[in-house]
């Protein structure tokens, strides 16, 4: 670190100075948090299943972009991709929201008990976990090992944030190939790791919901929204960390965001063919069974939220990201990325509540306190990372590709 | 009709660059740029506008995907009406299988169609290569003699002085431009 609070790369000719939260910044997180707080127990008071629906939307929310910052960066790591490199301590930044979300989902789970998961209530067959099934879900769905596999996967994804951004920390110095190497060791191991823990964390927390139900595309589609949701949260920092006066303007141009935008419409056309893979087999073949999921999703008010999901993820983001100067026009990019995140809150709704809720969908004080709640830690959590490094790796043997990026 | 043409030829990729925007910046009018594969950054430098190309395949894959989806609800509700498992004759969840594919199909094929038109390539098509190494590794700028105020000399000159390993005069037919 020079004077002044700014920093020098070999890769950059001028210095990039520190990051700087906003000073109003606090406030805004102590007011979400108090109003998050008072929603979260007024909204609790009233109804405590859907307080804890509401606190596992929000909890897969936070985990979900920490989750998909870590394997976008793991992802560049392993292919030797160079043009992200100038804003990784963007995802960085979001990592600790992988383990914390997981507190909170586990947080759910353990306040929530019967009341969101019907096989851990005492009951016929309860005995044995399933809610009356018996086999592998017998086995699978009891609390015991339930809390353990929760406990897991959130104590892996706590090791893995810390280890990667160390490694990336590593490149602050100089140059080390040792850390790259580890670095490129870590990020294969983690997206394996990712793969299953991610399938697994969805098929218990959510597909469990409604334990007579299957899906075995779950997994994947879970992931589609989940990375497109830290995609969005990847370009809006991109973008605001690139504002003028901030440390990565002139560091992430056009091609920056042209790429950012070419990977919001293509994974938001991946989350539409994997929703649209798992509805139309179900639909298709009409089994009481498979479509007891739907059923519900596609009555009264919850039509109206099944197809606003559709549209909010892939319809209107493919239409607005289809030609190539809105996918380098930043503001276009913003707002597209904002309706994407809440298209992540709408799709994770329409996934966990219908069972919580039974009647009609509502959306109040149980719903958004969480949310609020969330969106607090994550305004305290991601500015922390952001200021505690560096505002690029400053010595990485990719930061001059990455700086030179131009489509 | 023809015109006369001159053609810079650079043997390496860090010359071609500057030297393109520095005949730019010189108001040259570059006719086009041959090179044995695609260089980052050449596009911009040389001033191109988008490629519509892209939309040429976009209008495809939309035709396709509309036709194909009107093609499929009158096989099944109107020609020959027929009850799949009790539901609606035009189904259309069980349609957007085969509307995604011919969607992605024609727009591809539509796109490569609308290239090979607009750079005139058919089979058979006899070679013309403005450079003989243009395929392997020789960088090919083509500057167009715009009128009488053209200077091929000192053009000549400056195209050396950029890097040009080479320099040629030719004629180029006029409707390729």
């Amino acid at each position: 670190m020079s004077a002044a609070g700014s920093f020098r790369s070999p890769a950059v000719g001028h210095a990039i100075p520190a990051y700087a939260p906003a000073p109003r910044l606090s406030r805004v997180v102590w007011a979400l948090a108090l109003l998050g707080a008072g929603a979260a127990a007024v909204g609790g008071l009233a109804s405590p299943a859907r307080l804890w629906a509401g606190l596992l939307v929000a909890g897969l929310f936070l985990a979900g972009l920490g989750l998909a910052a870590m394997a976008f960066v793991a992802i560049h790591q392993v292919s030797g991709a160079g043009w992200a490199t100038v804003l990784r301590r963007a995802p960085e930044a979001l990592y600790p929201l992988a383990p914390l979300g997981g507190l909170l989902v586990l947080l759910a789970i353990a306040a929530g008990g019967g009341a969101l998961y019907p096989w851990m209530e005492p009951g016929p067959g309860s005995g044995h976990g399933a809610h009356g099934a018996g086999g592998f879900k017998a086995v699978w769905l009891r609390p015991g090992f339930f809390y353990l596999r929760t406990a897991t996967y959130v104590l892996l994804w706590a090791v893995f944030a810390a280890r990667l951004r160390r490694l990336s920390r590593a490149q602050d110095a100089a140059p080390s190939h040792a850390a790259l190497r580890a670095a490129n060791r870590t990020s294969v191991l983690f997206l394996f790791v990712f793969a299953v823990t991610l399938s697994a964390a969805a098929v218990d927390w959510v597909m469990s919901l409604e334990p007579h139900w299957f899906s075995t595309i779950f997994g994947v589609y879970h992931f589609s929204g989940l990375f497109l949701s830290g995609l969005a949260v990847v370009t809006l920092l991109a973008l605001g960390l690139s504002r003028p006066a901030a440390p990565l303007e002139g560091l992430v141009g056009e091609a920056h965001r042209h790429d950012l935008g070419k990977l919001l419409f293509a994974f938001s056309t991946f989350w539409m063919y994997i929703w649209f893979s798992q509805f139309m087999l179900i639909w298709y073949s009409n089994l009481p069974e498979e479509t007891v999921y739907y059923v519900p999703r596609l009555t009264g008010g919850w039509a109206t939220l099944f197809v606003a999901n559709a549209a909010v993820n892939w319809g209107i983001p493919f239409l607005v990201l289809l030609s190539q100067p809105a996918k380098r026009n930043p503001r276009v990019l913003a707002r597209v990325a904002l309706l994407l995140l809440f298209g992540r809150w709408l799709d994770l709704y329409v996934m966990i509540a219908p069972p919580v809720l039974q009647g009609e969908p509502a959306v109040g004080a149980a719903e958004l306190g969480p949310l609020a709640l969330a969106a607090a830690l994550a305004l305290w959590v991601v500015p922390r990372g952001l200021a505690a490094a560096p505002p690029v790796p400053l010595a990485d043997p990719l930061l001059a590709e990455s700086v030179h990026h131009h489509g | 009709m023809s015109q006369r043409v001159l053609r810079a030829v650079f043997a390496r990729e860090e010359d071609l660059l500057p030297a393109v925007r520095e005949l730019r910046a010189r108001r040259y009018e570059i006719a086009d740029i041959h090179v044995p594969y695609a260089v980052h950054g050449l596009d911009r430098a040389a001033g191109l506008r988008a490629a519509r190309v892209s939309w040429v395949g976009a209008t495809f894959a939309f035709a396709a995907a509309f036709g194909i989806m009107a093609f499929q609800v009158w096989t099944s509700a109107v020609s020959w009406p027929l009850d799949v498992g009790g539901k609606p004759f035009a189904s259309h969840p069980s349609f957007v299988p085969a509307t995604f594919e011919m969607g992605v199909l024609l727009g591809g094929l539509g796109a490569v169609a609308a290239l090979l038109v607009a750079a005139r390539l058919y089979p058979g098509k006899r070679v013309e290569l403005v450079h003989p190494r243009v395929t392997d590794d020789r960088f090919v700028v083509t500057l167009a003699e715009t009128d009488a105020a053209f200077d091929a000399a000192a053009t000549w000159a400056l195209c050396e002085r950029l890097g040009a390993v080479e320099v040629l005069e030719d004629l180029m037919a006029e409707e390729r431009r």
